[in-house]
Parts: C-alpha cells; structure tokens; sequence
C-alpha cells in the first residue's frame, strides 16, 4: 500500500496543492485529474523523487512501513510510465527489455523473462527489431512492460494514453490495468481524460485551484 | 555524465581554455616591446617598433595580406550568397550540397597544391588547350599563380571558404522558414532572387556573422596556403613574419612580435570596419525593401556570383583530380593534355617516407581530435548542468572563449604559447604537437557537439537510471550511444582539422615531426610534381576517407551490431544442439 501524508506544494510562495492525503492498495489504480499547471507533474515528480528544487513541496510518502520521502530516486525502486515511451532507439525490442531486468536476476532466467514477457504481446518474432518498427501502441506496451521488468514497488502513469490513436487507447488501457493487477503494486495515474480514469476502475482525485494563497509557507 | 561538481570542472576547463590563450597573448606582446627573458632581454623598449615601421617590406607585406584578406571573404560571401540564393532547393543544387562536406574535409594545402598543379603557366589548365588554341609549345612567361598581386592567392582562399560559407548558411537556413517565405513572395509577384536579397539575406546574415568573421581573419593570417600560391617577395604579412621569427638573427623576433601585434590590431580593425559596412548597406537597403518593386538589377549580381560559384566548385574538383594524375605520372610534356606515360613507381618509391608522415599525421590527429571529444563532452555537460529546464541559458563563458584561437593570428600567438612549451620542457614532442593542435581542433567539435548534445531529450537518461541505477554505464550505453551520429561527425571534422593544421605541427615540433601537410607545402615549391602530388593525395584521402566512415558507421551501427549478435548466438545454439 502506498500513502501520501499532508502534500503540500508551493510555487514563489504560491500554494498550488494544499494537505493533500491519499491511499493506494497494492494492484489498484488511483487517478489523479485536474487542469494544467495545477501541480499534478509535480506530484509525480515528489513520488518519484525528481522535485525540481525550485518548487517548495512538503508531506511524507509510505510504501507499508517505509518512509520514501527519505530516499533518493535510485533507492525508491518506482516505475515511471510518461507519453512517450522512452524505447532506447538504437537497442533492439529484447535489449529494452534485458535492460531493465535487476542484475541479481540469472543470466539464463533474464533471458526467459524478456521472452515471456514478449510473448504476452505475441511479437516473439520481433525481439530483434528496432523499436521504431513497432506500432506506437505496441511501443506503449512494450514500455509498461519493461517497466514492470524492473519490479517496481509502485508506478507513476503520467497521461500515458495521451499520444495513442483513439481507438487503440481502450486496447492500452486495459492491458495495463491487467499487468498492473498482475504485478499487485499500487499504481497513481495523472491525465487529462475522464475516460482514463474510468477505465481504470478505482478512485479518482479531482485537484482544484487553491483559492486562499498562503503567504507564509508551512 | 553524472558529474559530481559540475561548477568546479566547469572553473577547471576555463582556466584550460584560458590559460593558453593568455599566455599566447603576452608571450606576443611583451617580446614587440623588447622584453623576452629567453633571449636574456629584460628591457622594455620601443626599438621593434621604429624598426618595423621603418621596414618597406613591412608595409608592401601588409598591403597585400589587406588586398587578400578583405578580397577573399568579400568574394565569398557574395558567390556564397549567390549560389544559395539561385538553387536553394534546386536538384542541382542538392548535388552541389552533398559535395560540399567532403570538400571541406579536405586540408587547403591539398587543394591549393592542386590549384597551382591546374593554373601555373606550366599547368593543366593550359596544357587542355595547347597548343591547338594557344599555339604555346611552351610554357608562357605568364605570372598566373604566386602573383604580385595576390589574385590566385584571393582564389584558393575563395575555393576553400566559399564551400565553408554555404555549409553553415545551409544550416542556419533550417532554423528560418525560408521555403514559405519564398512561396508567400512568389504569390505576392515577387523574383526568387529579390526575395533572397530583400527578405532572406537579411535575416540570415546576423546568423553567420561569425562564421563569416572567421572566414576573414583566417584570410588575413593565413600561412601554409599564402606559402604555396600566395605572392613571395614581398609576401603577404603573416609569411614576411614567419620568416623574421625563423631568422637566424634573433633580434628579428622582436620586430616580427611587434609585426604579430599590429596583425592582431589589423584583424580588429578589419571585423570593425566590415561590421560598420554591414550597417552602412542596411541603412542604405531599407528603404529600398519596401519600395514594392518585384524584381531589381542587382538580380544580375546574384546571377552573375551564381555562375562564378559554380565555376569556382568546378575549379576546385578539377585541382583534385589533377593531384592523383601527377602522383601515377612518369612523362608528362608540356602541352600534352594526359601524361605520356603512367607509373606506380613515384608512389612506390616514396613508401617508406609517406608510411612515415601518413603515421605521424594519424597519431597526432587521433590523439588530438580524442582528446578533443573528451574534453567537449566534459564542457558540454558541465554548461548543461549551470541550467535547468527552468531557468534559461545564460551566456556561458565557453562559448565566446573557445573562438579566441581561431580569431587570433597564428604566426605571433603560437610562438608566445611555444615559449610555454619551453618552459615546461615538452617542446619538439609529439606531446607539445598535440596540445598545440588541440587549440584548433577543441573549437570545431565542441561547436559541432553542442547543438545536439545540447539538445539531446534527457529523459531517456533518467528512464534507463531509473530502470537500472548505473549512472556512468547508461551515460555510455543510451545517451553517447543515442549521440553517435553527432559525435562520429565531430570528430571526423575534428580530424580534417589537425590535418590541415601546418603552422602548430612546425612550432611546436620544432621541425622535428614532419606530418603530410608540413611536407607537402615545404616541397610545394619545389617542382617535384610527381612526389607533392602524393602526399596531397593522402592528405586529402585521410579526411575525406574519415569523413565518409563517420556518416555511414551510425546510420549501419545499431543493424551490424544486432545482426552479428544473432548470428553469433545461433552458432552458439547449433554448437550446443551438436552436443
């Protein structure tokens, strides 16, 4: 189970999210919606690790027991899903995968893993392509997975949907909830669409503007 | 890179930058004052001066480098201009676009050895046409290259920087919408020609200032091509000095530092004056933009730069091909158009020595550019460190010091840095060679790398730290992997640059190391045809030949690397399948 304990987030002494507190079980999805520029990249950025420093944010991360706001990204072991899939161009569809397969894995099971987890996209035959010969939402998929690979204890989606033709987009949509289920990790979505959170099954945030701006920071 | 103290490196690498350039400087001006420890002269004096400015020879030197050294970027600006401005988007012009960077690879002695192998009285050029339309059974008493006047010398530097020009107003021309100005004018009635001169080249121009810039003061100091086809007695400035600092009478040092000085005056000068020029037209010009008048007839200056840009790209192909024909030449009279009789034997016999001058030209170059690209990445990543996403890139002090060397003078400056040379004792090394060379190639790839480096999406670092946390081994393994095609083109540019370089080989080397370039332009004087025509051959091959590998090895890479990999594995499945 993840928690985010009172997260506050200031911009210039401008308050954008105020004592925010959530929950995710392990293999659900939270979905967090609301209009740009409202923090919600920088909520992310606070979960995984990567706040730029001139944003001001407080509040405390729990995975179970363990304080994540402590820890550097490096330590944090999050999954990160973004627009673009982020598929290394010049590293074959396997090697992407390999990539992320933890090291103490044995070189024999790596190699099992990253077919495995091919199979499940039945491209097999493709494990030596590029990644530019995949479809974008073959490339989507091939992303979450590598991810996955990683064994993240949580992930971030940020609109991973976004770029993908409408009518893939269900297809995408589901498989990740499937490996999400799957791989029993809590997992917090970002988007713009009410159609992703739907289909997402599980809770969804609506950030609004914080009205009052607090002067003085916490 | 994940560097640790971004701020500290970057503090480290300008005083690398610096250091050199300041002691290149004083080393220049203090001895133009008579003050030169070395020489035991530890008295400041005015006597270099007089002396200087007493000297005939020094004014008729620098009147002929102004001739030259104005004269040439003028000519290629304006052909530049005009062959962009009469193909842009052309068939034929593409052609002329894929040739251009292999000619720039090539080193300028090459093609000034050429030159002067086409357009001398005895040359191919008139052998072409002797003697059925000349009538010359022997070669006329013409002065044609190394004239008074310093024409050919005009020429071969036009040839060289033209190609230069048009490489980086090609580049530039990206970051304009110049096809849809085009189109929107030829709607509004509008001549392709005048469109370029009233709404193109002026926005284009403030984007090549520098490189323009460049191009003059390479013009003004040049040695190696002013040596080869340049005027001699009275040569133009930066050859008269090189002679005085090479005197056996060392007191000449002090007159040719003062000369080096007044040359590094003459270069300020002459970027003040061409920039005041500039703004003098474009007073001039404005009105004339909105006058509304579809076509002028200073169209026909275009036309007229566009043929000649044409004429001088032929030019400079036919001074290639006349290299290899002298190389494989046994007998070659006068006005034959071909050689009589071909051989091997002027390249055979010359082995051992272009064996040796080919190695030493390959190791320094191969250190230098190296080096070079190490210390490019190093200062890239320390700049790309000083700003984030959020704050906008100031004015990094890399990016106006790393253009210090090639604006300065050569003659003058490197002797004051050479005297650094002295001091720390690795003068006439291969070391000295290289950290020399370094000065010249580090400019040309760093300004090569930064754009794309620069521009590289990090978020591809941060996905693969974040999948595997192996900072330095994904710097190598995604980001420089994702940057081949940027770093194979910088270092072959990098390359073609230390072996053109002439001047930093023979101070720092102490004459001791020879490379193809320094042999090739101290025998280009020499008459032996059959033996320069070789080692400009090579010198011309090595680059090109780089070049070449840089743009096909990236775009291959990735395929070769996969297909051998899957071949390697299946004989590894077939050997176990055997047991």
């Amino acid at each position: 189970m993840l928690s985010v304990n009172a997260f506050s987030l200031s911009l210039d002494g401008k308050r954008l999210i105020d004592n925010l507190s959530f929950k995710i079980e392990s293999g659900q999805v939270l979905s967090i919606m609301g209009p740009s520029g409202i923090g919600k990249s920088s909520l992310l950025n606070f979960l995984s690790g990567s706040l730029t420093p001139h944003l001001s944010a407080s509040g405390e991360i729990y995975l179970k027991d363990q304080a994540l706001h402590l820890l550097p990204t490096q330590e944090r072991q999050v999954g990160l899903l973004q627009q673009m899939p982020l598929l290394f161009p010049h590293m074959s569809i396997i090697e992407n995968l390999l990539f992320a397969i933890p090291f103490r894995v044995k070189k024999s099971e790596r190699q099992a893993l990253a077919i495995k987890a091919l199979a499940r996209l039945d491209i097999e035959n493709k494990a030596n392509a590029l990644p530019k010969e995949l479809s974008g939402g073959q490339q989507a998929r091939v992303a979450l997975l590598r991810t996955l690979l990683a064994e993240p204890k949580y992930l971030l989606l940020d609109e991973p949907f976004s770029k993908l033709d409408p009518a893939l987009r269900r297809d995408v949509r589901a498989f990740v909830l499937d490996e999400i289920r799957q791989a029993n990790i809590p997992a917090l979505l970002v988007t713009h669409d009410p159609e992703d959170a739907k289909a997402m099954e599980g809770e969804c945030l609506e950030l609004k503007n914080v009205t009052s701006v607090s002067a003085v920071e916490s | 890179m994940p560097l640790k103290h971004p701020k500290q490196v970057a503090s480290l690498l300008v005083f690398l930058l610096a250091m050199p350039i300041a002691v290149g400087l004083v080393g220049t001006v203090l001895p133009a004052f008579q003050y030169f420890p070395p020489l035991g002269s530890h008295q400041f004096s005015l006597a270099p001066w007089l002396t200087l400015f007493h000297s005939e020879e020094f004014y008729s030197s620098l009147t002929l480098t102004l001739i030259s050294g104005i004269g040439a970027p003028l000519l290629a600006v304006w052909l530049a201009l005009s062959l962009l401005a009469w193909g842009y988007e052309k068939p034929l012009f593409r052609r002329i676009e894929a040739m251009l960077a292999p000619i720039l690879a090539i080193p300028h002695a090459a093609i000034a050895i050429g030159l002067l192998f086409l357009l001398s009285p005895s040359g191919w050029l008139l052998r072409l046409f002797s003697p059925w339309l000349t009538g010359f059974e022997r070669p006329p008493n013409w002065i044609t290259t190394q004239d008074p006047y310093a024409l050919s010398l005009i020429f071969a530097l036009v040839i060289k920087e033209m190609p230069y020009l048009l490489f980086v107003m090609l580049a530039s021309l990206q970051t304009m919408q110049a096809r849809q100005s085009l189109q929107v004018c030829r709607t509004l009635g509008y001549s392709r020609l005048t469109t370029w001169r009233k709404i193109l080249i002026p926005q284009l121009y403030p984007i090549v200032r520098l490189p323009i810039f460049i191009v003059i003061a390479f013009s003004l100091t040049v040695v190696d091509l002013a040596m080869i086809i340049g005027p001699n007695t009275p040569s133009t400035l930066s050859v008269t000095l090189l002679r005085w600092f090479n005197a056996p009478d060392l007191s000449m040092r002090y007159i040719a530092s003062a000369g080096a000085v007044v040359l590094m005056i003459v270069i300020a000068i002459v970027l003040a004056a061409w920039e005041f020029g500039h703004r003098v037209l474009q007073q001039l010009t404005t009105p004339e933009r909105s006058n509304g008048k579809r076509q002028g007839a200073t169209d026909y200056l275009v036309q007229l730069g566009a043929m000649l840009g044409v004429l001088s790209l032929i030019t400079a192909f036919l001074a290639l091909l006349v290299l290899p024909m002298w190389s494989l030449t046994r007998r070659w009279r006068f006005p034959d158009a071909l050689p009589s009789q071909w051989t091997w034997d002027n390249i055979h016999s010359a082995i051992p020595l272009l064996i040796q001058l080919s190695s030493n030209t390959l190791l320094i170059a191969l250190a230098a550019t190296g080096i070079a690209c190490l210390m490019s990445l190093l200062m890239l990543e320390s700049k790309r460190a000083s700003y984030t996403k959020e704050t906008p890139p100031k004015h990094h002090p890399f990016d106006w010091l790393i253009y210090v060397p090639i604006l300065l003078p050569q003659v003058g400056f490197l002797f004051g840095v050479s005297v650094l040379m002295l001091q720390t004792n690795i003068n006439g090394s291969f070391l000295a060679i290289i950290a020399m060379h370094l000065l010249y190639v580090l400019p040309y790839v760093y300004l090569t790398l930064k754009g794309p480096y620069l521009a590289y999406q990090e978020e591809y670092l941060y996905q693969a730290n974040r999948l595997r946390y192996q900072p330095w081994r994904n710097y190598l393994l995604i980001k420089l992997a994702m940057l081949k095609p940027a770093l194979f083109t910088a270092f072959a540019i990098g390359f073609s640059v230390s072996v053109a370089q002439y001047l930093p080989t023979l101070i720092a080397g102490e004459g001791r190391h020879s490379t193809l370039t320094t042999e090739a332009v101290a025998r280009a004087a020499s008459g032996d045809r059959k033996q320069v025509g070789s080692m400009a051959l090579l010198q011309a091959f090595f680059p090109v030949f780089v070049f070449w590998l840089s743009q096909q090895l990236p775009r291959h890479w990735t395929k070769w690397r996969l297909a051998l990999k899957t071949s390697f594995s299946m004989r590894k499945k077939s050997s176990i399948d055997k047991k």
